[in-house]
C-alpha cells in the first residue's frame, strides 16, 4: 500500500514528467541494453567546499538511482564516476576532469560549482567532445561560450549567471515599493561585496543598474575574504544610513555574523544578503538576529509541490542535516543529460563529435521542469534563463527566488516570485 | 563620532586580543624550540571542535567542554612533539627549521581533513557563547567581544606568570635565551620542548574556542588568524611574548582603523606593509635582538 501511495505520489511529482518521458524512449530503443554509461563528476569533496561537494554526489546519486530504476538510457544504466577537485581552482578541477575522460570514458561530466577556474573546464570538456554542465554561476562562462560558440557547443550552466542577482534584487524592490508593501527610508543602498569575483559581479549589476531603479549607491564596500568582523564596515553604514544594505558576500557564517553585529544597532534599513542564508548554518549560528533578512538564490530546490517527493526522498536517503537545496542541482543537470542522451540516440562516447552536437542539440531546445524551476538555455552564454529578470514568463525561465527568514527557527518564506511566494514579505523587527 | 570610535576600538581590541592570544603560542614554540608550527591554525580548530563535541553532542556543561578544548590541546602538542618533533631533532639539528615546518604544514592539512571528515564542511555554531550588550550612550558593545577579551587577558597573564614565576617557565625562557647554556647548566631541553608544545597547544585549545565563538566552526577557520599572528610575531621580533602581545593590539587596532578610513580591503594589506617596513628598518622586529650567525 505504502508502495502504490509512493508511486501516485511520484506521479504527481518532480519525476513523473522525467520518469514517463524516459520509459517511452526506451521502448523505442534497446541496442547495447544493460551496458553502463559512465558519467563523470568533479566535484570537491574535501577542502573548503566539501559540505557543498558532498550534497552534489548526492544529487548525483539520487537522480543515478531514479534513471536506472526507469531503465537507464536506452536500457543503459548509469555509472557514476566522482573525482576530487579539493581546493579546487582549474588546475585541480580539470586535471579531475581529464582522469574521468581518460581513466572512464564519460560521455559527459556533471559538476556542481568548482571555484576560481576561470572557466579552464570548458576547454577540458570542449576538446574532449563531452557535454559538460555545470552550477559555477558565472557571467564569465557566458563570455566564454560567446567567444566560441562553435569550440564550447557542449558546455551548459545549468543557472543563471549571478549578474541576475544584482539585477534581479532591484527589479524586486521595485515590485515591493509598486505594491506598497514597503517604503524605503530613503533612496539610498549601500553594498557590501567581498573581494571575489562573484561577489563583485553582483555587485556592479547593482551598482550599475541602480540608478536606473531611482537608487543612489551611498557606500560601495569591498570586504575581504572570508570576513567576519564587520565593525568598520558597519560604523561607516551607520554614518549614512541607507534604504537598503545588500551584502554580496556569499559565505553563511560570515553572513550570519554581519546580522550579529547588525542588530545591537540598526539602521532604518531593508537588509539583504545573497545565497549565503539558504544553508542551515546561516541561521544556526546567527539565530533570532537572522529574523527579517531577506536573500535569493537563482538556483536551488523549489519548495512546492512538484519537488516534495524529490525532498523526502533525499533527506530520507541522505539524512536530515543533508541540503536538498544544493542536492537538486546536479539532480536536475543528470536528469535533464540523460532525457537528452535518449532523445539524441545514445550518450556517445568522448571525441565523438556528431554525437554530442546531437546531444546539445537536443539539450538547447529541450525545456525542462526540474526541481528549480524550469530550465531553458539561454543562447547567448547558454545558461538558464532567469525568471522575472530575463523572461516575463515563469514556464520559460528559473524562478529568482525571493526569501525571508521570518522566524529564525524554521524554514525561511519564499516571498516572490509571487507565483511560487508561499508568505508575503514582512517588515524585518528592527524597522518596525 | 564616538559611536564610530567606540566600534572601531571594540574590534580592534577584540581581535587584538585573540590575535596576541594565537600569537603567544606560535611565538613560544618559536622562541624555545626555533620552531615555525604551522599546525597552529590547525590547533586552533581543534580546541574549537571540542568544546563543540563535549558541549553539544556529549551534552557536558561548557566549563567542561573548555576545558576538554584546553587539554585536547596540551595532549595535541605532547603527540606532535614525541611523534614528529621529536625525530626531526634527532635526526638533523641543522636543518631542523626548515624540516619541521614542512612537517607541520602536512600535519595541519591532515587535522584539518579529520575535522572534514568528522564533522563535515558546513559551519557549526560554537556553544561558548554570552548574548547582550553594554550600551555606552549611542554606542553597542557586545558583551561576546568584552568576555573574549577578559579571558584572553586572564590567560596571557597567567601565561607570564607560568614563565616568569615557575621553575619550569625560567627553565623554557632559558632555553629560549641559550639553548647550549641552558643544556650546560642541567636543563633538560628535550623535555623543556615537550613542555612548551604542550602549553602552545593548550593555549591554542583556548584561543580556538574563543576565536571560534566571534567567527564559526570551519576545519579552516585558524589559517587565517595563524597568518595574522605570524605577521603579529615577525613585527615584534620572533620568540618575544610582551612584544608580540603589544603589536597584536596595536597591530588589530590599526587594522580596524584602516578599515574604517580607507576601505575594508584595504585592513589586511595595511598590515603587510607595516611588516615589511619595519623588517627594512629592523629586520630582527621591533623587540627582538639581532643574532650573528656563523655560516
Amino acid at each position: 500500500m505504502d508502495n502504490r501511495r509512493g508511486l501516485l505520489k511520484r506521479s504527481a511529482g518532480v519525476g513523473a514528467a522525467s520518469i514517463g518521458l524516459l520509459a517511452g524512449i526506451n521502448k523505442a530503443s534497446a541496442a547495447d541494453a544493460g551496458k553502463p554509461i559512465p558519467v563523470g563528476s568533479a566535484l570537491p569533496l574535501s577542502g573548503i567546499a566539501a559540505a557543498d561537494g558532498v550534497e552534489y554526489r548526492n544529487g548525483l546519486t539520487l537522480a543515478a538511482e531514479e534513471i536506472n530504476a526507469a531503465g537507464g538510457i536506452l536500457g543503459r544504466p548509469i555509472q557514476l564516476h566522482i573525482e576530487d577537485t579539493g581546493n579546487m581552482g582549474p588546475v585541480l578541477t580539470t586535471q579531475a576532469m581529464q582522469r574521468l575522460i581518460d581513466r572512464y570514458n564519460v560521455p559527459a561530466i556533471i559538476n556542481g560549482y568548482n571555484d576560481a577556474t576561470n572557466m579552464a573546464e570548458m576547454d577540458t570538456a570542449a576538446d574532449a567532445d563531452i557535454i559538460f554542465s555545470h552550477y559555477n554561476t558565472l557571467l564569465s562562462a557566458n563570455t566564454k561560450f560567446n567567444s566560441n560558440p562553435k569550440k564550447y557547443y557542449g558546455c551548459f550552466q545549468g543557472c543563471p549567471p549571478e549578474y541576475y542577482y544584482g539585477v534581479g534584487l532591484l527589479v524586486y524592490l521595485k515590485t515591493l515599493m509598486d505594491e506598497k508593501r514597503w517604503t524605503p527610508a530613503n533612496r539610498k543602498i549601500a553594498i557590501i561585496p567581498s573581494s571575489v569575483e562573484y561577489a563583485i559581479v553582483i555587485a556592479n549589476a547593482i551598482r550599475d543598474k541602480a540608478k536606473d531603479f531611482g537608487w543612489e549607491v551611498s557606500l560601495f564596500e569591498t570586504v575581504p575574504f572570508p570576513n567576519n568582523q564587520w565593525g568598520p564596515t558597519l560604523a561607516k553604514i551607520r554614518q549614512d544610513t541607507p534604504g537598503v544594505i545588500a551584502v554580496t558576500h556569499p559565505l553563511p557564517q560570515d553572513l550570519a555574523q554581519f546580522a550579529l553585529q547588525f542588530t545591537p544597532q540598526p539602521t532604518n534599513s531593508l537588509l539583504y544578503m545573497q545565497y549565503g542564508p539558504s544553508l542551515p548554518a546561516f541561521r544556526q549560528i546567527g539565530g533570532k538576529a537572522t529574523t527579517g533578512v531577506i536573500y535569493s538564490t537563482l538556483i536551488g530546490c523549489v519548495p512546492d509541490e512538484f519537488s516534495e517527493q524529490f525532498r523526502h526522498d533525499y533527506t530520507q536517503k541522505f539524512g536530515p542535516n543533508s541540503t536538498y537545496l544544493t542536492g537538486s542541482q546536479t539532480y536536475d543537470a543528470l536528469w535533464k543529460w540523460a532525457l537528452s542522451a535518449a532523445i539524441a540516440g545514445g550518450p556517445g562516447e568522448p571525441y565523438q563529435k556528431a554525437q554530442a552536437q546531437k546531444i546539445a542539440q537536443v539539450m538547447r531546445q529541450l525545456v525542462y521542469r526540474g526541481t528549480s524551476g524550469t530550465s531553458r538555455v539561454d543562447p547567448d552564454g547558454q545558461s538558464a534563463y532567469c525568471y522575472p529578470t530575463q523572461t516575463p514568463d515563469p514556464s520559460l525561465g528559473m524562478p529568482h527566488q525571493f526569501l525571508q527568514v521570518q522566524d529564525a527557527t524554521k524554514t525561511p518564506a519564499l516571498i516572490a516570485p509571487d507565483l511560487y511566494a508561499q508568505a508575503k514579505f514582512v517588515t524585518p523587527p528592527w524597522m518596525s | 563620532m564616538l559611536d564610530t570610535v567606540v566600534t572601531v576600538l571594540t574590534t580592534g581590541l577584540t581581535n587584538g586580543a585573540l590575535y596576541a592570544l594565537a600569537t603567544i603560542g606560535l611565538s613560544l614554540v618559536w622562541g624555545s624550540m626555533g620552531m615555525f608550527n604551522m599546525a597552529h591554525g590547525a590547533m586552533l580548530a581543534l580546541g574549537g571542535y571540542l568544546t563543540f563535541t563535549v558541549c553539544t553532542q556529549l551534552g557536558l556543561p561548557l566549563p567542561v567542554a573548555v576545558i576538554a578544548a584546553v587539554a585536547g590541546g596540551a595532549l595535541f602538542g605532547v603527540l606532535l612533539y614525541l611523534v614528529v618533533v621529536q625525530r626531526l631533532l634527532a635526526r638533523s639539528t641543522e636543518h631542523f627549521e626548515t624540516s619541521v615546518m614542512i612537517a607541520t604544514a602536512g600535519i595541519s592539512i591532515a587535522l584539518e581533513e579529520a575535522l572534514l571528515v568528522a564533522f563535515g564542511g558546513q559551519p557549526l555554531k560554537q556553544p561558548f557563547t554570552v548574548s547582550g550588550n553594554l550600551h555606552l550612550g549611542q554606542s553597542v558593545v557586545p558583551l561576546l567581544d568584552l568576555a573574549d577579551v577578559v579571558i584572553a587577558l586572564i590567560v596571557m597573564g597567567l601565561t607570564y606568570w607560568f614563565l616568569s614565576g615557575t621553575k619550569m617557565g625560567r627553565a623554557i625562557r632559558a632555553t629560549a635565551q641559550n639553548r647550549d647554556a641552558a643544556v650546560l647548566m642541567g636543563v633538560p631541553v628535550q623535555r623543556i620542548f615537550l613542555q612548551a608544545l604542550a602549553i602552545s597547544g593548550a593555549l591554542a585549545g583556548i584561543c580556538g574556542v574563543l576565536m571560534s565563538s566571534v567567527t564559526q566552526l570551519t576545519p579552516w577557520f585558524g589559517d587565517d588568524p595563524m597568518l595574522k599572528a605570524f605577521i603579529m610575531c615577525v613585527v615584534a621580533g620572533l620568540g618575544n611574548l610582551p612584544g608580540a602581545i603589544a603589536a597584536s593590539f596595536c597591530l588589530a587596532i590599526i587594522e580596524a582603523a584602516v578599515e574604517f578610513l580607507a576601505g575594508a580591503r584595504w585592513g589586511f594589506p595595511a598590515l603587510l606593509f607595516i611588516v615589511i617596513a619595519i623588517l627594512i628598518w629592523r629586520p630582527a622586529g621591533l623587540f627582538g635582538r639581532s643574532q650573528i650567525r656563523r655560516l
